[in-house]
């Protein structure tokens, strides 16, 4: 089993300073302009959901329909709080939870199919899940989508502004990063490596493949869910469109070119290409020709993704030291 | 309202719906079977092929028979050449590939709307008038692209059945292993196979220009479909392709006299997640798993 060399690694001289480095990053918004900060939310909740298509991924399967999930959330948050008022805990609770009943569900049932299988049974439940939010307009508004929404309010603390919303954003952000690291020490994420290794020797050594897949997609959904409830109260409207196959292909992207197989690929991932429609702006074909040729590469010649640079990187730095 | 005249319209118009479907079908799970790759650029084809009959008759005044050819010849070369350049590394793994696949279509996708711009174009219709059959109408245009359609099918299987590279092609969809035992080999077959499978759709897109309108976007429709005829059919199954295509054809067109579009998607939908857990292997079943 390969663990990411981040958890492997024993030196200590190097790792601060990729820490510093994200530290620096992480506080820098708050001191620019509110233009910054917005692509700084934005790339918080996206590291959030990704690691969410992390924890699928590394069981060994290919989500093609993380989107619906994050939709979940959204909607059901929103439309809990419309029918029930209440506190926002509750109703994001609400919105989790029935994202992890719907992955249980489906989980447990499509989970028994491989590869490519369940890329596709995925992708046809994304469809169908942004198509019954089109089609069930008296509750979800159809088409036209769900707009004002209220800003989160916690103990009479709005999180109404971008500099205090990226507070929020960070904390899960953090969250999703440290509780990705502690699942892949303990047995879980390593029952969870061992399944997408090489399933035939895991079942023989006791782990069931169905089960521990089926926890990770569980908790990957959750994940999404919870991406899905703070994206609607940050962006304050949201409509099927704004969950359609293609969000999920941008999440495999970033997944992809962050890399798989280390819980900071998604870190790097949402980091390098969340603001990267930015710099093509006004240029919009360029910028998915960009992410086409970029997945392309990635996967040819990097397939751990740009994280698996910066392990080399470190590798070779730390052989300077010793030498 | 006469259900019997509205019933045999429905079929004709299911029919013609079926073929485009059924073309692309038969590329798309041709290019799975050879490639073990779901070939998420096959819309892109589909596209480039309406763009090549279109520029081909309206630009260089070729006729539309000719300008189909040549499309797709064309295309057969392009995707063999972009097998080669791109492919060749990722052959046989299914994940990777797929993602492949999906860079290849941003890429072709997005240059395509740098070159013909956004705007949708309409095609001139290749014939004018109609075709009485009874009490059924049909506009000549369409009679002439089925005709068309069914041409291409007739070769296509006389390829794959009689010549020696098709019957060296359905091989290597049968069995890989033991047909690079026989001495068929990879180098020629996967570019081949790739080829011919994206040239398919590229026929698909030529023969629908003159019917639909011609726009960097077309693609994704077709390939939605092709994606949920393969899945019916059994991946990698080339007569179930065929056969699911002409239902699906069908069955949209009979649905599209009872309920609204946005139910009759769900419900197809709803029938791919079943199929997929249930049968996998398609309804005309062979297939693995």
């Amino acid at each position: 089993m390969r663990l990411p060399s981040f958890c492997k690694d024993t030196g200590t001289n190097a790792r601060p300073n990729w820490l510093v480095l994200l530290a620096v990053i992480a506080v820098l918004p708050w001191f620019s302009g509110p233009f910054v900060l917005h692509l700084a939310v934005l790339t918080c909740l996206n590291i959030l959901i990704v690691s969410g298509l992390a924890v699928i991924s590394r069981s060994g399967q290919l989500s093609f329909g993380h989107a619906a999930f994050v939709a979940i959330g959204a909607y059901v948050s929103v439309l809990f709080t419309s029918a029930f008022g209440g506190n926002i805990v509750l109703t994001a609770l609400a919105g989790i939870l029935l994202a992890v009943v719907f992955a249980y569900f489906l989980g447990w049932v499509i989970l028994r199919l491989k590869g490519v299988y369940f890329v596709l049974v995925t992708f046809s439940f994304g469809e169908l899940i942004r198509l019954v939010l089109l089609d069930w307009g008296e509750i979800t508004g159809g088409a036209n989508g769900i707009a004002n929404i209220a800003p989160i309010k916690l103990m009479g603390y709005a999180f109404d502004s971008r500099a205090r919303f990226y507070m929020l954003a960070l904390v899960a952000a953090l969250f999703a990063v440290l509780a990705m690291r502690s699942l892949f020490k303990s047995p879980l994420g390593q029952a969870i490596d061992a399944v997408a290794d090489n399933p035939a020797l895991a079942e023989s050594t006791g782990v069931s493949v169905h089960r521990v897949q089926l926890v990770a997609f569980v908790m990957g959904c959750a994940l999404a869910a919870c991406g899905g409830v703070l994206q609607a109260r940050y962006i304050g409207f949201i409509s099927p469109e704004s969950f359609n196959p293609g969000l999920s292909v941008a999440f495999i992207i970033m997944l992809v070119i962050g890399g798989r197989k280390s819980v900071w690929g998604p870190v790097v991932g949402a980091i390098v290409l969340t603001p990267l429609p930015e710099l093509f702006r006004g240029a919009v074909q360029t910028q998915h020709i960009f992410y086409g040729a970029a997945l392309i590469l990635i996967l040819r010649f990097m397939p751990d993704g740009l994280i698996s640079l910066m392990a080399q990187l470190r590798r070779k730095s730390k052989r300077g030291h010793r030498d | 309202m006469d259900w019997g005249l509205l019933l045999t319209q429905a079929t004709m118009n299911g029919l013609i719906i079926g073929l485009l479907y059924l073309l692309m079908a038969v590329g798309f799970t041709l290019v799975f079977g050879v490639m073990r790759m779901v070939n998420f650029a096959h819309g892109e084809f589909y596209m480039l092929g309406s763009f090549g009959a279109y520029y081909f008759t309206t630009g260089l005044h070729l006729p539309f028979l000719v300008a189909v050819a040549v499309s797709f010849i064309a295309t057969i070369v392009v995707g063999g050449l972009l097998e080669w350049l791109i492919l060749k590394p990722f052959r046989r793994d299914e994940l990777n590939g797929m993602i492949v696949t999906i860079g290849m279509a941003m890429i072709l996708q997005n240059l395509a709307l740098m070159i013909f711009g956004p705007d949708p174009l309409s095609m001139p219709a290749v014939a004018v008038g109609t075709l009485a059959l009874g009490n059924v109408v049909i506009p000549n245009s369409r009679v002439y692209v089925v005709g068309f359609a069914l041409l291409v099918l007739a070769l296509l299987y006389m390829f794959l059945r009689y010549s020696r590279l098709g019957r060296a092609l359905r091989a290597v969809v049968e069995d890989f292993e033991i047909a690079s035992i026989q001495g068929i080999g990879a180098r020629v077959y996967y570019p081949l196979g790739f080829g011919l499978g994206v040239g398919l759709a590229a026929i698909a897109g030529a023969l629908m220009a003159p019917l639909f309108s011609v726009s960097p976007f077309v693609g994704s429709t077709p390939l939605l479909k092709a994606f949920i005829v393969v899945v019916l059919g059994g991946l990698g199954s080339i007569p179930g392709a065929a056969f699911a295509g002409l239902v699906l054809g069908l069955i949209e067109s009979y649905a599209s006299l009872f309920f609204s579009s946005s139910t009759a998607d769900m419900l197809i939908f709803a029938v791919v997640m079943a199929m997929l857990i249930l049968r996998p292997r398609g309804l005309l079943g062979k297939g693995e798993i």
